[in-house]
């Protein structure tokens, strides 16, 4: 049986679909069993989710640095 | 590779069609800086490296050959100048995972149980948390305190949503690597938030 230090280290490669059949079964008898992984599975799931949203565009306030930085490619070329 | 809607923006960009620049520069800007402050020593010396790097992509989009995604074309040439402009200033920057411990090796007791339960993020707690201090900058502020490779790899993979392995090729790291650095980088946002969770609940 898996400890809890040892379902925590594979969580990642739980939610990223990356253990095999044999460890993926493993980790689902310790999760039958465990509320605290559980509940450590599901929080890193929100996690993943969350840090899966991509950050909004900046603003279009950029102006003059778009000026400068097409100026300075175009004089390099 | 290259999808259809990509490649008619490095026409685009190699027709020097101001509009398509700034999409593009409006879309990456931000990421660039976050990722480039991981290696350099201050933010201005961040937006200075993300500037050249807007630059040396204008001025070599015609070489580019669609074997990347243009996004990670463009974030190796960053990581390459942030790279480059750290080690002139005398810093050393490793994308590696070794050495550094997870934020987890004091949860457990000998016997690798939590020593203090986990709990389920009600969601009632995770809408204050939102409405209180939104949940994303929160997330953000949490990736910005991270070292430089899980910073860039949870910024490249997650927020960029790149390739794991075109992840792997601007980096110049190796797939487990990237594995361990993205776990570690998880458990540290998890920890933030879990954190902010038991503050407000």
């Amino acid at each position: 049986m898996l400890s809890c230090k040892e379902v925590a280290a594979r969580a990642s490669a739980l939610i990223d679909g990356e253990l095999t059949l044999w460890e993926r079964a493993q980790m689902r008898l310790h999760l039958t069993i465990c509320k605290g992984c559980s509940a450590f599975i599901a929080q890193m799931r929100v996690t993943r989710a969350l840090t899966s949203i991509p950050v909004a565009p900046v603003a279009a306030d950029n102006d003059a640095r778009i000026s400068a930085i097409l100026a300075e490619a175009a004089r390099r070329l | 590779m290259t999808d259809r809607g990509e490649s008619a923006l490095v026409v685009r960009l190699v027709a020097g069609e101001r509009a398509a620049f700034e999409a593009l520069y409006r879309r990456h800007m931000a990421a660039l800086i976050r990722v480039a402050m991981g290696i350099v020593e201050s933010r201005a010396v961040a937006e200075e490296v993300a500037q050249d790097t807007w630059v040396a992509v204008l001025q070599s989009i015609g070489g580019f050959e669609g074997r990347s995604s243009l996004a990670s074309w463009i974030f190796a040439i960053l990581i390459n100048k942030a790279r480059s402009r750290a080690s002139r200033d005398g810093r050393m920057v490793s994308f590696d995972a070794g050495g550094e411990e997870d934020n987890l090796a004091a949860a457990f007791d000998g016997r690798g149980h939590w020593k203090d339960m986990p709990e389920l993020w009600d969601e009632v707690t995770a809408e204050r948390i939102v409405a209180g201090r939104t949940v994303l900058a929160q997330v953000t502020l949490a990736i910005d305190a991270l070292p430089a490779g899980q910073r860039a790899v949870l910024i490249l993979r997650g927020q960029e949503g790149m390739e794991a392995g075109e992840v792997c090729a601007a980096l110049g790291i190796t797939e487990a690597n990237m594995r361990v650095l993205l776990h570690r980088a998880r458990l540290t946002v998890r920890a933030h938030l879990d954190g902010l969770v038991r503050g407000v609940g």
